[in-house]
Order: structure tokens, then C-alpha cells, then sequence
């Protein structure tokens, strides 16, 4: 959107200007409030209402351009009275008002943290976030996202836990000589302080605690899973990265060493890891041979994941990214079941949705060779799409039973062995399991 | 001359067996037409496997053609030809229109070429085409398989020698981890097609691979090596019946 505001400037100012004096600024918005004093549901509220007012604007000033060029053309006509100048002029006015209005509401935009990530220190109140525009003019509401993709289930469960944590925050700020035991929960402010201070604590290590940093899931993820290579990237990186693959299979080795994971296992590469997880936007996940899942996560540097897809391995091209979608078949239809999956993760315990997903995939590493729990077939005709498929589902409501159970039973059910996680058909799958 | 012969070709093709790096490709698995015992194959057959694939949801495509031609060097000297590989194979792929592959099946080597090698072969006059035969047929797609139904017949007539099918597995090119689809995917072709009662069965029979330098992740030449494979298989099934006629 801002691209095309400036557009229409440049447009503006290609044409030859009669001077006409600025009209008294009345701004069509409402005037900014203090973002300390209003709760955070108004505040997405507004952020969303300024977004939609600065589109009408730029709407108008499309169309006020289209009236100038208008009034442009008909002067140039012989045999014309003033007419034309007098549009002219009006339309003049009019955009220099649209224009003003314009800058206001992004001023209005930028303060509330919507153009910029400023707010993200301050965006975790109520778990809910600032609408982001993101270098590429997409715009993600993700706390709108969450509420409209969430089930009815889900939501009154966070709203529960929200008034949970509303009323033990005030207790703790009104009576804090009664603030004797802490909720094994953790508060928002211990996260906020995890996430922001990415240490790698040793305690951590070993147990699904709910205060988890970005680092501390991928390396669990590397050390429990062999086969996987995990990479972190920023946002534009791996747009650039996805466009060069596929690599061939012999450049496997040549991948550019700061973007793969290390963890702990290397003292100066990790200093470099840690400083740069705060920016880390895409994680990718690969099995060679197998798959490649691309997750991104949302704001950049937490571990929020918003959306996944599968690809081939060999797979490339610049339509490989968190919400593209596969050539094939098998990987589309994995990533449409990964994207319930996701919300289900989000939905139920969002503090270790990004740690249960990225295991949750991994269970696909089996994609090729684990026969279908139900029907005991490695392919089968699914009757809907008319397509053969090897089994694409992974049931994932078993996975968050085991949320106080150590990681050690994690990884061995995602061995080989008879504890492998079930697979299915799509045609097997029934929602009662 | 025959050493001026060898020094030439092999200068053309720049061949290093070290450096086999051929772009990954879906895997493939190539069939045959097996006719049971004292039947033969014909047209008949080919039209019922085309309507079997069909029937399993595959979708018509478009057409396929293969070429396969076996070599003999042109010598003054006939008693030199032991010297020469006995069975020198070029083949040419409708995947890969640029390209041109040669297979010695006895010294097991496998080469990728450009395919103008054949130009340069005929202007130097240093290999003559013995026999010729074409794969032709229709492309199907199923999802993310990709089967190829063809005739076999000789380049000069329409004599159909034989039928081959060709199954592709689009997402993957690993040939390891595709096994098991692979093989389920031959079950499931089994079962639609035993239906028809045909005099006969589809064979794949997989090469040794790695004898051909050739490693795990597919590619064009593997196709240029079950091909070779394939040829092979069908003139001694069609010599086996020629001569229990005799």
C-alpha cells in the first residue's frame, strides 16, 4: 500500500503545478490516542480501521489523479472556456487533502507500531499482536488470522486462560504481599524476557518447559532427530534461497555455513546464531530425499510459527515459501493437513505450538515407507481426488498429551521401531483418533 | 586406426568417469511385455494396457518416442572388430532432446552426450547403425505418477516386436526410498490389469546400477541403462520364440 502511495506522489508531481493554497489540514481520522491507555483488542481494532482508511485514501488519490489528467487533456482541446482550469484546480485541491490525510493516518500507523516492528516489545499483552505490513506490502492481522482460523473450541479456551492471566496480573500488582507462589505456567513477562534474551540455559535443555527460546527448540530438534538439517534464514534470505535450489545432490555440502543451525555445538558460530535469532523469520527442515518444510515464523526472532508447507526435495523457484504450495500432490496435501495441524498447536498450547510442530514434522520423515496404519498399504486410490497418494496424514492431538512427559519418550516415539507415530491415508483417517 | 578411431570419439565426448554429475531427475522404472509360453505379443494387448491405465484414473497426456541403436564400427579391417566393445548402444530420449546416450553393456560404462554426436558420428563415418528400434507410444499422468505405454518396433517397419511401459514417480528421485512405492505402485497395476486375463505379465528387472558408476539419485542415464536392459531382455524372449518354433 505504501508503494502505491508513492506512487501516485510521483504522479503528482510530474504534473505542472498551480499553486493553490494548501487547504486547512482536517484530518478525516480520528485523533491519536495514547496506546498506554487503551487494551490491546481496541488497538488492533484501530491499527485495522486506519489500515482500511489509508486504502480509501489512496482510492481517492488514484482517482483524483485520473480527474487531473482528465481536466489535463480537455484544456488542451482548442475552443474551451475556463472551465478546465477551474477542475483543475478543484481536483488540486481535493488530492492535496487527500495526500495530507494520507501522511496523517500513516504517522497514525507508524505510531501504533503497525508500518515497523517497534511494538514488538510491547505487542505480547493478551497474546495479541499489532497487524504488520511487511516489506512486500502483504499485510498480516495475525491476531485476526488466529481468531477467524482458530476453532470455537480454541478461542474460548484463550479467552479463559486470558481472563486467568488478567486477574492474576492485577492481583499480583494490587496485592503482591499475597503473591506467594508462582503458577508453574509462567507469565507473559518471564517469556517476554526469554524470548528477548536469547541465553542458551542448560536447564532448558532436557524438559518441554513452556519458556523455550528459538534456539533452545532447534537445537532439541538437532539433537534428537539425525537425519534432519535445520536452517534458519531471515525473511528476504531465503526468498533468495528458495529461488537457487534445487541444489544438485552434490552441492548438499556447500551450503552457506551461517545459515545452518549449529546450537552449542561450535562456540563462535553461535554467538553469531544468537546474535542474529532475532531476525530469524523462516526455518526450513530438511530430509534429504524426502521432503523440505519450510516454517515461518511471525514476528521474526520468536517462536510463533504462523504457517508451513511441504516441498520435493528437489523441488526450487521462488514460489517456495511458508504459504506456497507444491507441484505434487503428496506435499500439497501435506501442507494443507499441516496447516490445521499448525492451528490446532496454536489453538491449544501456544507457548510450545513452534516445538510440537517442528516435531510433528519430522514425523513425515517416514512419508515413503510407513504403510497406513488402518488399511496396512503404502499407496492408495483416494476416492476424492482420484489420486494415488501414500499416506499423508499424521494425527496430531496425540502429540500434546505428552506435554509433561520428558523428550526422551518424544524421540522414541518418533524412532523407527513399533512406537512409530501412525500414519494414514487420507480416506483411513477418521477424526476420532 | 581403429586407435584414431577411439581417440577421436573419446576426445568428442570428453568422457570422465569421475565426474557424473547429470541433473536429478524423477525416478523411473522401465517394464517389458513378457508373453506367456507359446503366445506373442500384439496390438491387441497394447490397446487393453492402454485402456488399463486409463481405467486406474490416468489421464492421456500427449505422445512419447524413444530411439535405440546399435552400433558397429565401420572397419576396413573386419578382424579388427574383436577388439571393439561388442554391444555399443545410442539412445535417445524424449525427456532430454539435447542429449544423446551411449551404453556398453558388457564394459558397463554409460555416457551422457550432446546430441549432435550423431552428425559427427555420421560425417566421420566411424559407426554405422546396425539395428534401430523405436519405443512409441501415449504419456499418462496419474496425480504424481507419470506412466508411458509404448510399441516397440524397428525403425524401418511397423513389425511390433514388443511393448514397454514406463513408471514414473514424480516428487522423488532417490532411488532407495522410492522402493517401496514403487513396488506398490506395481501391485496396484498388477491388480487392475490381471482383470483382463492378458496372455502375459509386465517385468521390470533392475539393473545393477552401481556397476554403471551410476549412484542413488536418478537420472537420465539410469533410463539409458534400463533401456539397454530392457532391449536386451526383449530379443531373447523374441529369439526363445523363433526358436521354440524351430
Amino acid at each position: 500500500m505504501l508503494h502505491q502511495h508513492h506512487q501516485q506522489q510521483h504522479h503528482h508531481h510530474l504534473q505542472s503545478a498551480i499553486t493553490a493554497a494548501p487547504p486547512p489540514s482536517a484530518t478525516t481520522s480520528t485523533p491519536p490516542s495514547s496506546t498506554t491507555g487503551e487494551a490491546p483488542p481496541k488497538q488492533v481494532a484501530l491499527a485495522m480501521d486506519r489500515l482500511g482508511q489509508a486504502a480509501r485514501l489512496i482510492a481517492d488519490i488514484r482517482l483524483g489523479a485520473d480527474r487531473l489528467l482528465e481536466a489535463l487533456f480537455v484544456a488542451s482541446q482548442p475552443h474551451q472556456s475556463s472551465k478546465p482550469l477551474h477542475l483543475f484546480r478543484q481536483e488540486d485541491e481535493s488530492m492535496r487533502q487527500h495526500l495530507q490525510d494520507l501522511r496523517t493516518v500513516g504517522k497514525q500507523l507508524e505510531e501504533s507500531g503497525v508500518l515497523n516492528e517497534s511494538l514488538r516489545s510491547r505487542s505480547n499483552s493478551w497474546g495479541l499482536h499489532m497487524p504488520l505490513v511487511c516489506p512486500d506490502g502483504a499485510v498480516v492481522a495475525y491476531a485476526w488470522k488466529r481468531q477467524l482460523a482458530g476453532q470455537a473450541g480454541a478461542s474460548a479456551v484463550d479467552r479463559t486462560r486470558l481472563a486467568l492471566k488478567a486477574f492474576t496480573d492485577q492481583k499480583r500488582r494490587f496485592f503482591p504481599h499475597l503473591d506467594d507462589e508462582e503458577d508453574g505456567e509462567g507469565t507473559d513477562t518471564a517469556s517476554k524476557k526469554h524470548r528477548n534474551l536469547p541465553a542458551l540455559a542448560e536447564d532448558n535443555q532436557d524438559n518441554l518447559s513452556d519458556c523455550k527460546t528459538l534456539s533452545d527448540v532447534l537445537t532439541n530438534m538437532e539433537k534428537e532427530i539425525p537425519n534432519l538439517k535445520v536452517s534458519t534464514y531471515e525473511r528476504l534470505d531465503w526468498l533468495k534461497r528458495a529461488s537457487s535450489l534445487p541444489a544438485s545432490a552434490n552441492d548438499n555440502t556447500m551450503e552457506a555455513p551461517k545459515h545452518n543451525f549449529h546450537g552449542t555445538s561450535m562456540l563462535r558460530p553461535a554467538l553469531q546464531n544468537v546474535a542474529s535469532m532475532d531476525k530469524v523469520a523462516v526455518i526450513e527442515l530438511f530430509f534429504p530425499s524426502i521432503f523440505r518444510a519450510v516454517v515461518s515464523l511471525h514476528p521474526a526472532g520468536s517462536t510463533d510459527p504462523d504457517s508451513v508447507a511441504f516441498f520435493s526435495p528437489d523441488e526450487g523457484g521462488s514460489y517456495m515459501h511458508s504459504r506456497g504450495s507444491s507441484v505434487y500432490h503428496v506435499f500439497r496435501q501435506i501442507t494443507e493437513h499441516a496447516t490445521v495441524a499448525l492451528q490446532y498447536f496454536l489453538g491449544i498450547r501456544s507457548k510450545t505450538a513452534l516445538h510440537s510442530l517442528l516435531h510433528w514434522i519430522c514425523s513425515y520423515q517416514t512419508l515413503f515407507t510407513k504403510v497406513c496404519n488402518k488399511c496396512g498399504r503404502l499407496l492408495a486410490m483416494d476416492r476424492q481426488s482420484a489420486l494415488i497418494l501414500p499416506p499423508v496424514h499424521r494425527p496430531y492431538r496425540t502429540l500434546s498429551v505428552s506435554k509433561h512427559s520428558s523428550t526422551q519418550s518424544i524421540s522414541s516415539t518418533l524412532d523407527q521401531g513399533s512406537n512409530a507415530p501412525e500414519a494414514y491415508h487420507i480416506g483411513c483417517f477418521s477424526d476420532n483418533t | 586406426m581403429s586407435v584414431v578411431y577411439c581417440h577421436i570419439f573419446r576426445r568428442l565426448i570428453s568422457y570422465n568417469p569421475y565426474r557424473k554429475k547429470s541433473t536429478t531427475m524423477p525416478l523411473k522404472r522401465v517394464f517389458f511385455w513378457q508373453p506367456n509360453a507359446g503366445s506373442t505379443v500384439n496390438s491387441q494387448i497394447l490397446n487393453e494396457v492402454s485402456q488399463c491405465v486409463e481405467s486406474i484414473n490416468g489421464v492421456k497426456e500427449g505422445r512419447w518416442k524413444a530411439t535405440l541403436t546399435f552400433y558397429k564400427p565401420m572397419l576396413r579391417d573386419q578382424a579388427l572388430s574383436a577388439e571393439f566393445p561388442r554391444e555399443f548402444i545410442g539412445i535417445s530420449l524424449p525427456e532430454q532432446p539435447n542429449k544423446y546416450y551411449f551404453v556398453l553393456r558388457f564394459n558397463k560404462i554409460v555416457l551422457e552426450s550432446d546430441s549432435s554426436i550423431q552428425l559427427i558420428m555420421e560425417k566421420l563415418q566411424s559407426y554405422k547403425s546396425r539395428v534401430a528400434l523405436n519405443f512409441e507410444g501415449f504419456q499418462y499422468q496419474l496425480g504424481d505418477f507419470q506412466l508411458r505405454v509404448g510399441k516397440v518396433v524397428p525403425s524401418h517397419s511397423e513389425n511390433l516386436r514388443g511393448i514397454v511401459m514406463e513408471v514414473e514417480y514424480l516428487p522423488i528421485s532417490s532411488l532407495e526410498k522410492s522402493k517401496q512405492i514403487m513396488e506398490e505402485f506395481f501391485d496396484i497395476w498388477q491388480d487392475a490389469i490381471s482383470k483382463r486375463s492378458l496372455p502375459g505379465r509386465f517385468i521390470h528387472i533392475e539393473p545393477d546400477f552401481s556397476d554403471y558408476g551410476l549412484a542413488d539419485h536418478y537420472t537420465s542415464q539410469h533410463t539409458a541403462v534400463q533401456y539397454t536392459h530392457v532391449t536386451s531382455q526383449l530379443i531373447a524372449s523374441v529369439q526363445a520364440v523363433q526358436t521354440g518354433r524351430n
